[in-house]
């Protein structure tokens, strides 16, 4: 496992019973990039998370964080490490303050570091309120800070912008975009949102079923944003065989519409081979797939 | 120093925390209900006045003296103390669960083995707490009521008795811990220590009594009979293994098995 690696699976899996939520799962998550980890609800983010963490024992395969190797029980590897897993918690009859006072003592942490923390998230005005008092979105950030209270050179956040209102995820966004870029903080970062993900991630793993499908970077995921022209027509077959004619050899047949690819400015010449043939055209558009579709395609859903 | 750190955060968690107030208020409870039936026992005329109570008091052949005032009192903390300490030991354990905060502990760079020892010796303390002002209102209250047959020794006895038994259930509790991490709620280990209460009545009355560790307090405080003069070695030495077993069984549950909330 290499040295400039963050996070390192092989073969990490994990069975409940006769479900594989995590199957075989390879990563690496290099130092300092921001990695997206992108999956449906059930894809297997939050198992791969806890097994990252030693929350639980992987059936097979191994991790490795920081270059330390993941065992139950040992527990040096996350000194280092940040973390928030699902939903947001912390103690309901302690105060913000308070419960950041529980993470500081137990990471060794300086004094000044609580209040860092609160600044840091912008929790002053609720420093003293009691967590079970906070809404979602404040019990969110108060996770956050505790995340961040220890300076960790590597932050594991599962789904960080639950409960944040458009505000707050901009701000988290920034926050660790800033922590990445400034700061040398490595990020991995699970979602369901691909949108978010896209927007804050270097690299991005696609898991589906517990497999990793893909993984992209930033670049190639905004090149699979697919353009293409949608034909509409009575007889797609001879569509198809004109249009193949008439040099236009990348054609998908869809629910009995045409999309030609790589097309975009030759919409009139379309037209025209179809109409003069003497098919009636009953629709000509340029479709751009957004990042969601591509998302969903790969990952086997609708469109 | 990892271990005050884990024991000065386990105290900072139990602020503002009703649960505190209410373990004692519970406790409380069982020397004013003796001091009640004493009170009726040696005004007969005013326990028939007070119809079923009255009738109940009598019927439980409580002596209103110095002597049966705390050896009842040892029956409350033995078989109510099995039961309170184990909503303790449960609310301890199982809070970081049902808080959903025992992900954020386990990934801490701390053994795990720091948060069951220190957890456990928070009950020790708290428990402690409890009996002790529970001796002393006791005390202020046995003597408010007069009772008769009070000595050094019997003092010294009663008292004996009490941190004796208090001490066995203490012994006890690290199994209750254990299911509180196995069950991750309230009501696995609520249920677990109710069991062993019926259990405890049910081996009580058998050979088993010496080696059934939750028959060995119920036989001691006199739930199941006369009360046992005596704990025997051989019945300290499995409390005392219950102990070891229930704080290992607790660290291997943290260390060893998934931890999902």
């Amino acid at each position: 496992m290499s040295a400039d690696a963050a996070i390192t699976t092989r073969a990490l899996t994990k069975h409940y019973g006769e479900v594989t939520a995590v199957d075989a799962l390879d990563l690496h998550v290099r130092r300092g990039e921001i990695y997206g980890f992108l999956g449906r609800n059930g894809a297997g983010k939050t198992t791969t998370i806890r097994m990252l963490l030693g929350l639980i024992r992987a059936s097979d395969g191994e991790a490795e964080v920081l270059g330390r190797r993941v065992r139950p029980g040992e527990q040096a590897a996350f000194a280092r490490v940040g973390c928030l897993v699902e939903s947001a918690s912390a103690y309901p009859n302690l105060t913000v303050r308070e419960n950041l006072a529980i993470q500081r003592r137990l990471t060794g942490s300086p004094h000044c570091a609580v209040a860092e923390a609160i600044a840091l998230m912008r929790l002053e005005g609720y420093a003293e309120r009691r967590a079970g008092r906070l809404s979602l979105g404040n019990r969110q950030r108060l996770s956050l800070a505790r995340a961040l209270l220890h300076r960790p050179e590597l932050l594991i956040l599962d789904e960080p912008a639950n409960g944040l209102d458009p505000a707050g995820i901009v701000e988290v966004r920034e926050l660790l975009r800033s922590l990445a870029r400034e700061h040398g903080v490595t990020v991995f970062v699970s979602s369901h949102i691909l949108a978010e993900v896209a927007q804050l991630a270097d690299r991005i793993g696609i898991i589906h079923e517990g497999r990793l499908l893909e993984e992209l970077d930033r670049d190639r995921l905004r090149a699979e944003e697919r353009r293409y022209v949608t034909v509409g027509v009575a007889s797609p077959e001879r569509a198809a065989t004109l249009l193949t004619a008439a040099g236009f050899d990348r054609l998908e047949r869809v629910d009995g519409e045409i999309h030609v690819f790589g097309a975009e400015e030759r919409r009139a010449e379309i037209a025209r081979t179809l109409v003069g043939a003497g098919l009636e055209l009953t629709e000509l558009s340029l479709v751009r797939e957004d990042l969601e579709s591509y998302f969903l395609r790969l990952t086997g859903g609708a469109p | 120093m990892t271990f005050a750190q884990v024991l000065a955060t386990e105290l900072l968690k139990l602020r503002r925390c009703k649960v505190t107030w209410f373990s004692f208020a519970a406790l409380s409870l069982g020397p004013l209900a003796i001091a009640l039936f004493m009170w009726i026992v040696r005004s007969p005329g005013r326990a028939a006045q007070l119809g079923l109570l009255g009738t109940k008091a009598d019927l439980s052949g409580v002596e209103a003296t110095w002597p049966s005032y705390l050896s009842t009192l040892t029956l409350v903390v033995g078989m109510g103390g099995l039961l309170l300490l184990a909503f303790i030991v449960a609310y301890l354990f199982a809070r970081e669960y049902v808080e959903g905060t025992a992900k954020n502990l386990l990934v801490l760079p701390i053994g795990r083995h720091w948060f069951v020892l220190a957890k456990l010796l928070v009950a020790a303390l708290w428990w402690a707490l409890l009996v002790a002002g529970v001796i002393a209102e006791t005390l202020i209250i046995g003597l408010a009521l007069g009772l008769p047959g009070l000595s050094a020794t019997t003092l010294r006895g009663g008292l004996h008795d009490i941190v004796l038994v208090a001490a066995v259930v203490y012994l006890l509790s690290p199994l209750v811990a254990w299911i509180a991490t196995l069950g991750r709620g309230y009501l696995a280990p609520l249920g677990f220590a109710l069991a062993m209460l019926v259990l405890a009545q049910v081996f009580g009355k058998t050979g088993w009594a010496p080696w059934f560790p939750w028959s060995i307090v119920a036989s001691f405080v006199g739930s199941v009979g006369q009360p046992v003069a005596a704990v025997t070695a051989s019945s300290f030495a499995v409390v005392l293994l219950a102990f070891i077993a229930g704080i290992g069984a607790t660290i291997a549950q943290l260390r060893y098995s998934d931890n999902q909330q």
